[in-house]
Protein backbone atom coordinates (compact mmCIF):
# COMPACT_ATOMS: atom_id res chain seq x y z
CA UNK A 1 0.00 0.00 0.00
CA UNK A 2 1.34 2.88 -0.77
CA UNK A 3 1.76 6.06 1.37
CA UNK A 4 -1.00 8.21 -0.22
CA UNK A 5 -3.28 5.08 -0.04
CA UNK A 6 -2.79 4.25 3.69
CA UNK A 7 -3.71 7.88 4.59
CA UNK A 8 -6.91 7.62 2.76
CA UNK A 9 -7.42 4.06 3.91
CA UNK A 10 -10.65 3.57 6.25
CA UNK A 11 -11.53 0.19 7.78
CA UNK A 12 -15.65 0.87 6.69
CA UNK A 13 -16.24 -2.21 9.23
CA UNK A 14 -15.16 -0.34 12.15
CA UNK A 15 -17.51 3.06 11.79
CA UNK A 16 -20.11 3.15 14.78
CA UNK A 17 -23.41 4.31 14.32
CA UNK A 18 -22.43 7.67 15.52
CA UNK A 19 -19.70 7.80 13.05
CA UNK A 20 -22.15 6.97 10.56
CA UNK A 21 -24.30 9.52 11.49
CA UNK A 22 -21.80 11.83 11.47
CA UNK A 23 -20.14 11.14 8.28
CA UNK A 24 -23.84 11.25 6.24
CA UNK A 25 -24.59 14.49 8.25
CA UNK A 26 -21.36 16.13 6.98
CA UNK A 27 -21.66 14.73 3.31
CA UNK A 28 -25.48 16.35 3.27
CA UNK A 29 -23.94 19.17 4.80
CA UNK A 30 -21.68 20.03 1.79
CA UNK A 31 -24.19 18.62 -0.40
CA UNK A 32 -26.60 21.49 1.16
CA UNK A 33 -23.78 24.19 0.81
CA UNK A 34 -22.92 23.20 -2.67
CA UNK A 35 -26.75 23.60 -3.83
CA UNK A 36 -27.28 26.76 -2.25
CA UNK A 37 -24.52 28.52 -3.26
CA UNK A 38 -24.99 27.45 -6.92
CA UNK A 39 -28.78 29.12 -6.29
CA UNK A 40 -27.48 32.56 -4.95
CA UNK A 41 -24.90 32.80 -8.15
CA UNK A 42 -26.91 31.64 -11.14
CA UNK A 43 -26.67 34.58 -13.71
CA UNK A 44 -30.59 34.55 -14.04
CA UNK A 45 -30.94 35.47 -10.38
CA UNK A 46 -28.46 37.96 -10.38
CA UNK A 47 -31.02 41.03 -11.19
CA UNK A 48 -33.47 40.17 -9.04
CA UNK A 49 -30.58 39.78 -5.71
CA UNK A 50 -29.03 42.89 -6.78
CA UNK A 51 -32.48 45.10 -6.31
CA UNK A 52 -33.04 43.98 -2.84
CA UNK A 53 -29.98 45.63 -1.62
CA UNK A 54 -31.03 49.53 -2.41
CA UNK A 55 -34.50 48.87 -0.58
CA UNK A 56 -33.26 49.49 3.09
CA UNK A 57 -32.02 52.90 1.87
CA UNK A 58 -35.50 54.91 1.59
CA UNK A 59 -36.91 52.17 4.48
CA UNK A 60 -37.32 55.30 6.90
CA UNK B 1 -48.20 68.88 1.89
CA UNK B 2 -46.34 65.31 1.67
CA UNK B 3 -49.28 62.69 2.08
CA UNK B 4 -47.13 59.70 2.13
CA UNK B 5 -47.75 57.57 5.04
CA UNK B 6 -44.56 57.07 7.14
CA UNK B 7 -45.35 53.77 8.98
CA UNK B 8 -45.07 54.62 12.85
CA UNK B 9 -42.30 51.77 14.40
CA UNK B 10 -42.17 51.11 18.53
CA UNK B 11 -39.32 52.81 19.09
CA UNK B 12 -39.54 53.11 22.89
CA UNK B 13 -38.61 49.45 24.00
CA UNK B 14 -35.34 50.12 21.60
CA UNK B 15 -34.96 53.14 23.16
CA UNK B 16 -34.48 51.45 26.38
CA UNK B 17 -32.54 48.68 24.87
CA UNK B 18 -29.82 51.20 23.17
CA UNK B 19 -29.39 53.36 25.88
CA UNK B 20 -29.25 50.01 28.84
CA UNK B 21 -26.42 48.66 25.99
CA UNK B 22 -24.30 52.00 26.50
CA UNK B 23 -24.68 51.78 30.22
CA UNK B 24 -23.17 48.16 30.36
CA UNK B 25 -20.57 49.60 27.99
CA UNK B 26 -19.49 51.08 30.24
CA UNK B 27 -19.51 49.50 33.06
CA UNK B 28 -18.30 46.29 31.42
CA UNK B 29 -15.32 48.37 30.18
CA UNK B 30 -14.77 49.14 33.78
CA UNK B 31 -15.15 45.50 35.10
CA UNK B 32 -12.37 44.19 32.39
CA UNK B 33 -9.71 47.42 33.03
CA UNK B 34 -10.29 46.97 36.98
CA UNK B 35 -9.56 42.85 36.27
CA UNK B 36 -6.63 43.72 33.70
CA UNK B 37 -4.98 46.19 36.51
CA UNK B 38 -5.41 43.79 39.33
CA UNK B 39 -3.15 41.02 36.45
CA UNK B 40 -0.39 44.25 36.70
CA UNK B 41 -0.78 44.58 40.52
CA UNK B 42 -2.45 42.36 42.44
CA UNK B 43 -2.97 44.43 45.03
CA UNK B 44 -5.80 45.55 43.84
CA UNK B 45 -8.00 42.54 44.79
CA UNK B 46 -8.35 43.85 48.56
CA UNK B 47 -8.43 40.66 49.36
CA UNK B 48 -12.39 40.74 48.96
CA UNK B 49 -13.59 37.56 47.50
CA UNK B 50 -16.28 38.95 45.65
CA UNK B 51 -13.88 40.93 43.71
CA UNK B 52 -11.06 38.79 43.29
CA UNK B 53 -9.62 38.21 39.57
CA UNK B 54 -11.13 34.88 39.19
CA UNK B 55 -14.74 36.31 39.67
CA UNK B 56 -14.48 39.51 38.34
CA UNK B 57 -12.95 38.34 35.04
CA UNK B 58 -16.24 36.49 34.63
CA UNK B 59 -17.91 39.40 35.45
CA UNK B 60 -16.17 41.33 33.34
CA UNK B 61 -17.38 38.53 30.38
CA UNK B 62 -20.35 38.12 30.83
CA UNK B 63 -21.09 41.94 31.19
CA UNK B 64 -19.57 42.90 27.83
CA UNK B 65 -21.07 39.78 26.18
CA UNK B 66 -24.43 39.10 27.40
CA UNK B 67 -25.14 42.52 28.54
CA UNK B 68 -23.61 44.69 25.87
CA UNK B 69 -23.95 42.48 23.02
CA UNK B 70 -27.00 41.08 24.16
CA UNK B 71 -29.01 44.27 24.44
CA UNK B 72 -27.59 45.98 21.53
CA UNK B 73 -28.29 43.03 19.58
CA UNK B 74 -31.50 42.95 20.59
CA UNK B 75 -31.91 46.96 19.80
CA UNK B 76 -30.78 46.68 16.50
CA UNK B 77 -32.63 43.47 15.83
CA UNK B 78 -35.84 45.55 17.22
CA UNK B 79 -35.00 48.39 15.31
CA UNK B 80 -34.09 46.57 11.30
CA UNK B 81 -36.47 44.42 11.57
CA UNK B 82 -39.42 47.17 11.75
CA UNK B 83 -37.92 48.97 9.09
CA UNK B 84 -36.86 46.07 6.72
CA UNK B 85 -40.44 44.62 6.77
CA UNK B 86 -42.26 47.91 7.31
CA UNK B 87 -43.84 46.83 10.31
CA UNK B 88 -44.33 47.50 13.75
CA UNK B 89 -43.06 44.73 16.07
CA UNK B 90 -45.28 41.68 16.37
CA UNK B 91 -45.60 42.61 20.03
CA UNK B 92 -44.32 45.53 21.71
CA UNK B 93 -45.24 44.56 24.89
CA UNK B 94 -43.59 41.07 24.77
CA UNK B 95 -40.11 42.95 23.79
CA UNK B 96 -40.24 45.39 26.79
CA UNK B 97 -40.78 41.92 28.96
CA UNK B 98 -37.68 40.42 26.91
CA UNK B 99 -35.69 43.61 27.64
CA UNK B 100 -36.53 43.89 31.08
CA UNK B 101 -36.04 39.97 31.99
CA UNK B 102 -33.04 40.07 30.11
CA UNK B 103 -31.66 42.83 32.24
CA UNK B 104 -32.76 41.38 35.80
CA UNK B 105 -31.43 38.36 34.41
CA UNK B 106 -27.58 39.79 33.44
CA UNK B 107 -27.33 41.78 36.75
CA UNK B 108 -28.65 38.97 38.66
CA UNK B 109 -25.73 36.82 36.61
CA UNK B 110 -23.13 39.25 37.64
CA UNK B 111 -24.42 39.55 41.46
CA UNK B 112 -24.30 35.38 41.38
CA UNK B 113 -21.20 35.04 39.54
CA UNK B 114 -19.51 38.00 42.37
CA UNK B 115 -20.97 35.60 45.26
CA UNK B 116 -19.38 32.57 43.79
CA UNK B 117 -21.88 30.89 42.23
CA UNK B 118 -21.06 29.29 38.99
CA UNK B 119 -21.15 26.62 36.62
CA UNK B 120 -17.16 26.79 35.74
CA UNK B 121 -18.45 26.64 32.19
CA UNK B 122 -16.98 29.64 30.30
CA UNK B 123 -19.23 31.69 28.62
CA UNK B 124 -22.16 29.52 30.17
CA UNK B 125 -21.38 30.46 34.24
CA UNK B 126 -25.19 30.91 34.86
CA UNK B 127 -26.41 28.04 37.77
CA UNK B 128 -29.04 26.68 36.21
CA UNK B 129 -32.23 28.92 37.29
CA UNK B 130 -30.42 31.74 35.57
CA UNK B 131 -29.96 29.36 33.00
CA UNK B 132 -33.36 28.93 32.31
CA UNK B 133 -34.33 32.09 32.71
CA UNK B 134 -32.52 33.68 30.03
CA UNK B 135 -33.21 30.82 27.40
CA UNK B 136 -36.84 31.63 28.31
CA UNK B 137 -36.09 35.22 27.80
CA UNK B 138 -34.20 34.20 24.43
CA UNK B 139 -37.00 32.19 22.90
CA UNK B 140 -39.49 35.39 23.73
CA UNK B 141 -36.70 37.80 21.51
CA UNK B 142 -36.61 35.00 18.57
CA UNK B 143 -40.44 34.39 18.85
CA UNK B 144 -41.62 38.04 18.73
CA UNK B 145 -38.20 38.55 15.78
CA UNK B 146 -39.56 35.63 13.45
CA UNK B 147 -43.72 36.88 13.86
CA UNK B 148 -42.89 40.17 12.71
CA UNK B 149 -41.29 38.88 10.06
CA UNK B 150 -43.84 36.76 9.38
CA UNK B 151 -46.97 39.84 9.96
CA UNK B 152 -45.25 41.67 7.05
CA UNK B 153 -47.37 42.71 4.02
CA UNK B 154 -45.79 40.05 1.72
CA UNK B 155 -46.21 41.94 -1.38
CA UNK B 156 -45.13 45.42 -0.39
CA UNK B 157 -41.92 43.56 1.67
CA UNK B 158 -41.62 40.00 -0.47
CA UNK B 159 -37.89 39.28 -0.03
CA UNK B 160 -36.83 39.46 3.50
CA UNK B 161 -33.44 41.70 3.74
CA UNK B 162 -30.04 39.81 4.45
CA UNK B 163 -29.65 41.48 8.07
CA UNK B 164 -32.42 39.34 9.48
CA UNK B 165 -31.18 35.89 8.15
CA UNK B 166 -28.02 36.55 9.68
CA UNK B 167 -30.11 37.72 13.11
CA UNK B 168 -32.37 34.41 12.80
CA UNK B 169 -29.76 32.20 12.34
CA UNK B 170 -27.52 33.81 15.70
CA UNK B 171 -30.91 32.99 17.33
CA UNK B 172 -31.84 29.62 16.43
CA UNK B 173 -28.37 28.96 16.60
CA UNK B 174 -28.12 30.53 19.77
CA UNK B 175 -30.62 28.70 21.38
CA UNK B 176 -29.39 25.06 20.65
CA UNK B 177 -25.90 25.73 21.77
CA UNK B 178 -26.99 27.58 24.80
CA UNK B 179 -29.68 24.76 26.17
CA UNK B 180 -27.49 21.60 25.17
CA UNK B 181 -24.40 22.95 26.33
CA UNK B 182 -26.38 23.49 29.76
CA UNK B 183 -27.88 20.63 30.55
CA UNK B 184 -27.07 19.43 33.89
CA UNK B 185 -28.69 18.14 36.72
CA UNK B 186 -29.57 20.00 39.50
CA UNK B 187 -28.73 19.67 43.33
CA UNK B 188 -29.53 22.39 45.16
CA UNK B 189 -30.84 25.67 43.85
CA UNK B 190 -27.38 27.28 43.03
CA UNK B 191 -25.54 23.71 42.29
CA UNK B 192 -25.51 21.98 39.11
CA UNK B 193 -23.54 19.36 37.30
CA UNK B 194 -23.28 19.02 34.24
CA UNK B 195 -25.19 15.80 31.84
CA UNK B 196 -21.74 15.52 29.86
CA UNK B 197 -18.19 14.17 31.49
CA UNK B 198 -14.75 14.51 30.86
CA UNK B 199 -13.87 14.92 27.26
CA UNK B 200 -17.46 15.10 25.82
CA UNK B 201 -17.87 17.48 28.52
CA UNK B 202 -15.08 19.23 26.74
CA UNK B 203 -16.25 19.02 23.45
CA UNK B 204 -19.93 19.89 24.17
CA UNK B 205 -18.54 22.94 25.86
CA UNK B 206 -16.23 24.55 22.65
CA UNK B 207 -19.07 23.44 20.59
CA UNK B 208 -20.55 26.35 22.92
CA UNK B 209 -17.84 27.83 23.79
CA UNK B 210 -16.54 29.07 19.94
CA UNK B 211 -20.06 29.11 18.47
CA UNK B 212 -21.07 31.91 21.46
CA UNK B 213 -18.14 33.60 18.90
CA UNK B 214 -19.27 32.47 15.59
CA UNK B 215 -23.30 33.32 15.95
CA UNK B 216 -23.52 35.56 18.59
CA UNK B 217 -20.45 37.61 18.25
CA UNK B 218 -20.12 37.62 14.80
CA UNK B 219 -23.19 36.26 12.79
CA UNK B 220 -25.76 38.81 15.13
CA UNK B 221 -23.34 41.29 14.50
CA UNK B 222 -22.72 41.13 10.83
CA UNK B 223 -26.47 41.72 10.63
CA UNK B 224 -25.72 45.09 12.08
CA UNK B 225 -23.14 45.74 9.76
CA UNK B 226 -25.24 44.42 6.55
CA UNK B 227 -28.16 47.15 7.72
CA UNK B 228 -25.91 49.80 9.40
CA UNK B 229 -22.79 50.57 6.85
CA UNK B 230 -25.28 50.83 3.95
CA UNK B 231 -27.16 53.21 6.21
CA UNK B 232 -24.60 55.24 7.41
CA UNK B 233 -22.94 55.07 4.10
CA UNK B 234 -26.04 56.27 2.09
CA UNK B 235 -24.92 53.61 -0.42
CA UNK B 236 -25.98 49.94 -1.14
CA UNK B 237 -24.13 47.17 0.32
CA UNK B 238 -21.60 46.61 -2.33
CA UNK B 239 -22.65 42.59 -3.32
CA UNK B 240 -26.38 41.63 -2.00
CA UNK B 241 -25.45 38.03 -3.91
CA UNK B 242 -21.63 38.19 -1.63
CA UNK B 243 -23.95 38.63 1.57
CA UNK B 244 -26.06 35.86 0.79
CA UNK B 245 -23.06 33.20 0.10
CA UNK B 246 -21.26 34.79 3.45
CA UNK B 247 -24.66 34.10 5.11
CA UNK B 248 -24.49 30.60 4.26
CA UNK B 249 -21.02 30.19 4.29
CA UNK B 250 -21.14 31.07 7.53
CA UNK B 251 -23.98 28.91 8.63
CA UNK B 252 -22.79 25.90 7.31
CA UNK B 253 -19.51 26.36 8.46
CA UNK B 254 -19.41 27.89 12.15
CA UNK B 255 -20.40 25.14 13.49
CA UNK B 256 -17.31 22.62 12.97
CA UNK B 257 -14.51 24.56 14.64
CA UNK B 258 -15.25 24.31 18.33
CA UNK B 259 -12.41 21.07 18.05
CA UNK B 260 -9.64 23.73 17.17
CA UNK B 261 -9.98 24.73 21.22
CA UNK B 262 -8.96 21.68 22.34
CA UNK B 263 -6.05 20.28 19.81
CA UNK B 264 -3.26 18.42 22.34
CA UNK B 265 -5.90 17.47 24.14
CA UNK B 266 -7.61 13.75 25.05
CA UNK B 267 -9.99 14.92 22.17
CA UNK B 268 -9.38 12.26 19.20
CA UNK B 269 -6.36 13.92 17.06
CA UNK B 270 -8.71 13.90 13.28
CA UNK B 271 -11.50 15.95 15.15
CA UNK B 272 -8.79 18.96 16.16
CA UNK B 273 -7.85 18.80 12.49
CA UNK B 274 -11.06 18.97 10.85
CA UNK B 275 -11.62 22.34 13.17
CA UNK B 276 -8.48 23.52 11.91
CA UNK B 277 -9.13 22.56 8.46
CA UNK B 278 -12.72 24.22 8.62
CA UNK B 279 -11.25 27.39 11.01
CA UNK B 280 -8.64 28.02 7.61
CA UNK B 281 -11.85 27.86 5.29
CA UNK B 282 -13.87 30.00 6.82
CA UNK B 283 -11.14 32.72 6.10
CA UNK B 284 -12.99 32.86 2.69
CA UNK B 285 -16.80 33.96 3.43
CA UNK B 286 -15.22 36.27 6.50
CA UNK B 287 -12.92 38.34 4.43
CA UNK B 288 -15.75 38.28 1.21
CA UNK B 289 -18.15 39.44 4.31
CA UNK B 290 -15.50 41.88 4.94
CA UNK B 291 -14.89 43.48 1.85
CA UNK B 292 -18.17 43.08 0.83
CA UNK B 293 -18.63 46.04 3.58
CA UNK B 294 -15.48 47.63 2.88
CA UNK B 295 -16.35 48.38 -0.92
CA UNK B 296 -19.62 49.71 -0.01
CA UNK B 297 -17.73 52.80 0.46
CA UNK B 298 -16.34 52.74 -2.80
CA UNK B 299 -15.80 55.68 -5.24
CA UNK B 300 -16.98 57.33 -1.65
CA UNK B 301 -14.24 57.49 1.06
CA UNK B 302 -13.78 60.63 1.64
CA UNK B 303 -16.39 60.44 3.49
CA UNK B 304 -14.33 58.67 6.33
CA UNK B 305 -12.80 61.86 6.74
CA UNK B 306 -16.00 63.76 7.65
CA UNK B 307 -18.32 60.77 9.32
CA UNK B 308 -17.19 59.65 12.50
CA UNK B 309 -19.82 57.19 12.89
CA UNK B 310 -18.64 55.83 9.35
CA UNK B 311 -15.14 54.98 10.74
CA UNK B 312 -16.43 53.72 13.65
CA UNK B 313 -17.73 50.78 11.04
CA UNK B 314 -15.13 50.42 8.62
CA UNK B 315 -12.67 50.03 11.15
CA UNK B 316 -14.66 46.96 12.34
CA UNK B 317 -14.63 45.56 9.32
CA UNK B 318 -11.01 46.05 9.47
CA UNK B 319 -10.49 44.47 12.57
CA UNK B 320 -13.15 41.74 11.72
CA UNK B 321 -10.95 40.86 8.57
CA UNK B 322 -7.93 40.95 10.54
CA UNK B 323 -9.02 38.31 13.89
CA UNK B 324 -11.20 35.66 11.27
CA UNK B 325 -7.39 35.69 9.49
CA UNK B 326 -5.74 35.23 13.19
CA UNK B 327 -8.05 32.99 14.40
CA UNK B 328 -7.78 30.16 11.88
CA UNK B 329 -3.73 30.68 11.82
CA UNK B 330 -3.81 29.96 15.33
CA UNK B 331 -6.32 27.04 15.14
CA UNK B 332 -3.28 25.04 13.02
CA UNK B 333 -1.75 22.54 14.93
CA UNK B 334 1.94 24.05 14.81
CA UNK B 335 0.92 27.79 15.23
CA UNK B 336 -1.27 26.45 18.24
CA UNK B 337 1.30 24.24 19.94
CA UNK B 338 3.17 27.96 20.90
CA UNK B 339 -0.53 30.20 21.46
CA UNK B 340 -2.50 28.05 23.40
CA UNK B 341 -3.28 28.91 26.92
CA UNK B 342 -0.86 31.95 26.56
CA UNK B 343 -2.18 35.35 26.45
CA UNK B 344 -1.82 35.59 22.25
CA UNK B 345 -5.24 34.03 22.74
CA UNK B 346 -6.60 37.09 25.28
CA UNK B 347 -5.16 39.11 22.73
CA UNK B 348 -6.89 37.69 19.61
CA UNK B 349 -10.39 37.47 21.50
CA UNK B 350 -10.19 41.47 22.29
CA UNK B 351 -8.98 42.72 18.88
CA UNK B 352 -12.46 40.60 17.51
CA UNK B 353 -14.31 41.68 20.48
CA UNK B 354 -12.88 45.22 21.00
CA UNK B 355 -11.83 46.01 17.19
CA UNK B 356 -15.01 44.10 15.79
CA UNK B 357 -17.93 43.68 18.07
CA UNK B 358 -17.60 46.73 20.15
CA UNK B 359 -16.63 48.88 17.66
CA UNK B 360 -19.42 48.18 14.55
CA UNK B 361 -21.85 48.34 17.99
CA UNK B 362 -20.94 51.29 18.63
CA UNK B 363 -21.39 52.62 15.47
CA UNK B 364 -24.83 51.54 14.98
CA UNK B 365 -25.76 52.90 18.41
CA UNK B 366 -24.49 56.02 17.20
CA UNK B 367 -26.82 55.72 14.54
CA UNK B 368 -29.82 54.49 16.00
CA UNK B 369 -29.50 57.84 18.82
CA UNK B 370 -29.93 59.76 16.05
CA UNK B 371 -32.41 58.74 14.18
CA UNK B 372 -34.80 57.54 17.08
CA UNK B 373 -34.47 60.85 19.03
CA UNK B 374 -34.70 62.52 15.58
CA UNK B 375 -31.30 64.52 16.20
CA UNK B 376 -28.27 65.49 15.29
CA UNK B 377 -25.78 64.25 18.35
CA UNK B 378 -24.57 66.71 20.96
CA UNK B 379 -20.74 66.99 19.61
CA UNK B 380 -19.46 65.59 16.69
CA UNK B 381 -15.94 65.95 18.26
CA UNK B 382 -16.50 63.86 21.08
CA UNK B 383 -17.47 61.05 18.55
CA UNK B 384 -14.13 61.72 17.00
CA UNK B 385 -12.21 61.71 20.71
CA UNK B 386 -14.40 58.75 21.25
CA UNK B 387 -13.15 56.97 18.27
CA UNK B 388 -9.33 57.61 18.88
CA UNK B 389 -9.43 56.44 22.24
CA UNK B 390 -11.05 53.01 21.50
CA UNK B 391 -8.82 52.59 17.99
CA UNK B 392 -5.73 53.48 20.21
CA UNK B 393 -7.13 51.71 23.21
CA UNK B 394 -7.55 48.57 21.05
CA UNK B 395 -4.33 48.56 19.18
CA UNK B 396 -2.46 49.21 23.01
CA UNK B 397 -4.50 45.98 24.49
CA UNK B 398 -3.60 43.58 21.48
CA UNK B 399 -0.28 44.86 20.99
CA UNK B 400 0.49 44.39 24.71
CA UNK B 401 -0.84 40.76 24.59
CA UNK B 402 0.28 39.52 21.25
CA UNK B 403 4.16 40.11 22.43
CA UNK B 404 3.08 38.77 25.83
CA UNK B 405 1.87 35.84 24.27
CA UNK B 406 4.20 34.81 22.05
CA UNK B 407 6.74 35.41 24.45
CA UNK B 408 4.85 33.29 27.49
CA UNK B 409 5.00 30.97 25.08
CA UNK B 410 8.60 30.92 23.45
CA UNK B 411 9.72 30.83 27.79
CA UNK B 412 7.44 28.07 28.60
CA UNK B 413 8.92 25.48 25.58
CA UNK B 414 12.93 26.22 26.33
CA UNK B 415 14.57 23.94 27.14
CA UNK B 416 18.47 24.33 28.43
CA UNK B 417 21.01 21.97 27.14
CA UNK B 418 20.38 19.25 29.73
CA UNK B 419 16.71 18.93 28.60
CA UNK B 420 15.39 20.65 31.74
CA UNK B 421 13.16 23.64 31.47
CA UNK B 422 15.04 26.91 31.30
CA UNK B 423 12.29 29.29 33.27
CA UNK B 424 10.43 28.76 36.05
CA UNK B 425 6.41 29.43 35.51
CA UNK B 426 7.04 32.21 38.10
CA UNK B 427 9.83 33.86 35.85
CA UNK B 428 7.39 33.76 33.17
CA UNK B 429 4.32 36.00 35.01
CA UNK B 430 7.52 38.34 35.95
CA UNK B 431 8.37 38.56 32.63
CA UNK B 432 4.62 39.49 31.43
CA UNK B 433 3.97 42.48 34.19
CA UNK B 434 5.03 45.67 31.45
CA UNK B 435 2.84 44.02 28.88
CA UNK B 436 -0.24 43.82 31.87
CA UNK B 437 0.20 47.21 32.57
CA UNK B 438 0.71 48.22 29.28
CA UNK B 439 -2.47 46.28 28.32
CA UNK B 440 -4.27 47.99 31.54
CA UNK B 441 -3.29 51.30 30.19
CA UNK B 442 -5.54 50.28 26.41
CA UNK B 443 -8.43 48.95 28.70
CA UNK B 444 -8.78 52.19 30.86
CA UNK B 445 -8.36 54.13 26.95
CA UNK B 446 -11.33 52.56 25.83
CA UNK B 447 -12.97 52.12 29.08
CA UNK B 448 -12.79 56.02 28.87
CA UNK B 449 -14.33 56.16 25.05
CA UNK B 450 -16.87 54.31 26.37
CA UNK B 451 -17.83 56.67 28.88
CA UNK B 452 -17.18 59.63 26.81
CA UNK B 453 -19.63 57.83 24.57
CA UNK B 454 -22.27 57.94 27.48
CA UNK B 455 -22.29 61.32 28.51
CA UNK B 456 -22.69 62.35 25.20
CA UNK B 457 -25.35 60.18 24.34
CA UNK B 458 -26.93 61.68 27.25
CA UNK B 459 -26.25 64.89 26.63
CA UNK B 460 -28.16 64.36 23.22
CA UNK B 461 -31.31 62.41 24.56
CA UNK B 462 -31.16 65.69 26.88
CA UNK B 463 -31.33 68.40 24.25
CA UNK B 464 -33.75 66.49 21.71
CA UNK B 465 -35.94 66.01 25.18
CA UNK B 466 -35.73 69.80 25.80
CA UNK B 467 -36.16 70.52 22.23
CA UNK B 468 -39.26 68.48 22.20
CA UNK B 469 -40.82 69.78 25.12
CA UNK B 470 -40.75 73.61 24.01
CA UNK B 471 -43.80 74.81 22.52
CA UNK B 472 -44.25 75.79 18.71
CA UNK B 473 -43.50 78.86 17.72
CA UNK B 474 -46.48 80.36 15.58
CA UNK B 475 -45.43 80.39 11.96
CA UNK B 476 -46.56 82.71 9.78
Amino acid sequence: MSRMEHYFSTDWSALTTQDWAGLIITVLVFIGMLITFALALRPSKRKELEEQKHKILEDD
Amino acid sequence: MDTTAKPQYDNGVVKYLTVGAIVFLVLGTFLGTFAASQLAWPALNFDIAEITFARLRVMHTNTVIFAFGGMTLMATAFYTVQRTNGVKLWSNSMAWWTAILFTIGLLATVVTISLGMTTGKEYHEQEWPLAIAIAVVWTMYTFNFVMTIASRNKETHSHVYVSNWFFLGMMIAITYLYVVNGLAIPVSLFRSYSLFAGVQDAMIQWWWGHNAVGFFLTAGFLAIMYYFVPKQAQRPIYSYRLSVIHFWALMFGYVWLGAHHLQYTALPDWTGSLGAVISLAMIIPSWGGALNGMLTLSGAWDRLRTDYILRFLIISLAFYAMSTFEGPVMAAKTVNALSHYTDWTVGHVHSGALGWVAMVSIGALYHMVMKLWNTEMYSMQLINFHFWLATIGTVFYIVAMWVSGIMQGLMWRAYDEYGTLAYTFAESVAAMHPYYAMRAFGGLLFFTGAAVMLYNVVMTIRMANARASKPVEATA
